[in-house]
């Protein structure tokens, strides 16, 4: 698979901030129904640690994904 | 007089009722019950020196029991076990005879299964990167447990939290802490979050065999020890006195601290949507490289032990009976700056499907530079079943440290040839089943099971590393 990482660099945190900026209103609790999903949550599955472990000891990066960022292990 | 009352006594009422009622931020003692089964293979051990079988199997029990201490306070503590096996390690000493053990037999060869070897030729002690060999350092446990805390203010708007780690295997140690603070605002739509780390970790480091040797007895180490009376062949296969790997100096500081803020914020763009980013700032410093990576240097004589007829054949599987000897171990700077920034974008489309996306940069000042997508799509078949199939790509360029087998010089100050710091890309393809048990219908004691879940992932790198994991998990409410 061929991507434009470099165009994908630069758009990637534009388009963030105008999410941000866009978010002017906010979302009551009783209207949270679909947000309080639990696939919905901002985070991997737990069942997803130990493929993050074996990630962390096969590729260079980790890290931003609210889990290890390094260290406690003889690994990259 | 009258209305003072009311109003005192209508006021007094609305304070009540903000401070009498307040969500336990977690109902029920939770046990999440996990086990996971990896298998690995590839071509580029760095153990070999970037040649050799990558093959390894591991198995990983976890439990993770959360605790409401009270109504704001959360006790979490997780332990696991890593058994694993590996080829690739086991060749940390590939050779299966000592000198001063081996047997008179002639051309003596056996193979317990496919892919152990236990041979000799004509006597003498052999190996091959492409096998695993009967060495110690073939499996080892580690075992791990963390422990963390965490408070919520009354309004769930504040959290704040501590926690401590500690792990063991044969040739590491890692002690880690930290906290963890998070701010709710804007109507709980957005949140703001910072979290320190500290990992002051250990290696007891284990050298290959040949290196190990030369450290303890010195320069006539082959007369010595596990190579006394083992012939040292060279490229023609004549064997040869002139091995003398004498750029090896053993690692005297072992430490490896790791130091990490991370930042994340998240917030709420929809009914729908939500988005969140992540920051990390990482720091390590110490013994960075693996003391028993090989480097063959392409400016040195290669030297060899085994069947000299294996030799032309040496980096390939053909390569059933010798084992070339390290010119040194990789080595590595002894520090390391990290920036990973990633972010997550999901959506709820209907009650049928959710989308979540995640990508990853990151860079550090060893050069190396990568990305990561991934995408799930989680998909309702039943208010209690669900599937969820993903896909993650991943691509890197290399650490200006690395070069492939027998490339780097001996000139160099730093050297690897440790595949998972090369130049690559990745495809993973999973798949997982949810179960969510809406009303505790499977119990054992007082054990309520509350999900379960079943999750396969196939990893294929672009230098031929393959990779398949299975992952199962309960979670349980303590009634």
């Amino acid at each position: 698979m061929k991507m434009n990482f470099k165009t994908m660099k630069k758009l990637v945190p534009l388009l963030f901030l105008l999410f941000l900026l866009a978010s002017c209103g906010t979302v009551k609790e009783y209207e949270k129904v679909y947000i309080s999903d639990p696939d919905m949550k901002l985070a991997a599955y737990q069942n997803e640690r130990f493929e993050t472990n074996f990630q962390v000891y096969r590729e260079g990066a980790a890290g931003a994904n609210g889990g290890k960022t390094g260290g406690g292990c003889g690994c990259n | 007089m009258l209305a003072i009352t009311v109003v005192f006594s209508a006021w007094a009422q609305v304070q009540d009722s903000t401070q009498t009622y307040k969500k336990r931020v977690l109902e029920n003692t939770e046990v999440d019950m996990l086990m996971s089964l990896y298998s690995q293979d590839g071509d580029h051990s760095a153990v070999g020196g970037g040649v050799g079988t990558e093959n390894l199997q591991d198995i990983t029990p976890t439990i993770v029991v959360s605790i409401p201490l009270n109504d704001d306070d959360v006790l979490t503590i997780d332990v696991g076990i890593s058994a694993y096996t590996s080829a690739s390690s086991s060749n940390i000493n590939p050779f299966n005879n000592t000198g001063a053990s081996r047997g008179g037999d002639d051309e003596h060869e056996e193979e317990d299964d496919d892919n152990h070897f236990t041979g000799t030729s004509n006597g003498q002690p052999t190996g091959t990167p492409w096998l695993a060999s009967s060495g110690a350092s073939r499996s080892d446990v580690l075992v791990s447990g963390h422990v963390d805390y965490s408070h919520s203010s009354d309004d769930r708007n504040f959290i704040w939290g501590t926690n401590v780690s500690l792990s063991n295997e044969y040739d590491y140690t890692s002690f880690g802490f930290g906290g963890n603070v998070t701010r709710l605002f804007n109507d709980k739509n957005t949140e703001l979050g910072l979290k320190g780390m500290v990992y002051l970790d250990t290696w007891r480091p284990i050298y290959p065999t040949e290196l190990h040797e030369y450290n303890l007895y010195g320069n006539d180490f082959l007369s010595k020890g596990y190579f006394e009376g083992v012939d040292v062949i060279n490229q023609s296969g004549t064997v040869s006195t002139d091995y003398l790997p004498s750029g090896f100096n053993a690692i005297s500081k072992r430490a490896r601290n790791s130091y990490s803020a991370s930042f994340f914020l998240s917030q709420i763009l929809s009914k729908r949507l939500q988005a969140a980013i992540f920051f990390d700032v990482v720091r390590q410093e110490g013994l960075l490289s693996t003391p028993y990576h090989r480097i063959y240097f392409a400016d040195k004589n290669n030297y060899y032990i085994g069947d000299a007829g294996c030799i032309p054949v040496y980096t390939s599987p053909q390569n059933k009976g010798v084992y070339q000897l390290a010119d040194d171990i990789e080595r590595l700077p002894s520090s390391r700056m990290k920036l990973p920034i990633g972010a997550r974008l999901n959506y709820y489309l209907n009650e049928t499907f959710v989308l979540r996306t995640y990508y990853r940069y990151y860079t550090d000042d060893w050069g190396l530079k990568a990305h990561t997508v991934n995408v799930d799509l989680p998909i309702r078949l039943s208010q209690r079943f669900s599937i969820t199939p993903s896909y993650r790509y991943y691509t890197q360029n290399a650490v200006k440290y690395y070069a492939p087998y027998e490339t780097h010089l001996s000139t160099e100050q730093y050297y690897t040839s440790d595949p998972d710091l090369a130049k690559f890309n990745s495809n993973q393809y999973s798949v997982a089943l949810n179960y969510n048990d809406l009303f505790n219908d499977f119990h054992i004691s007082k054990l309520l099971l509350k999900s379960a879940n079943l999750r396969y992932s196939h990893y294929d790198r672009s230098d031929g590393l393959k990779a398949n994991i299975v992952s199962v998990g309960f979670k349980f409410i303590i009634q």
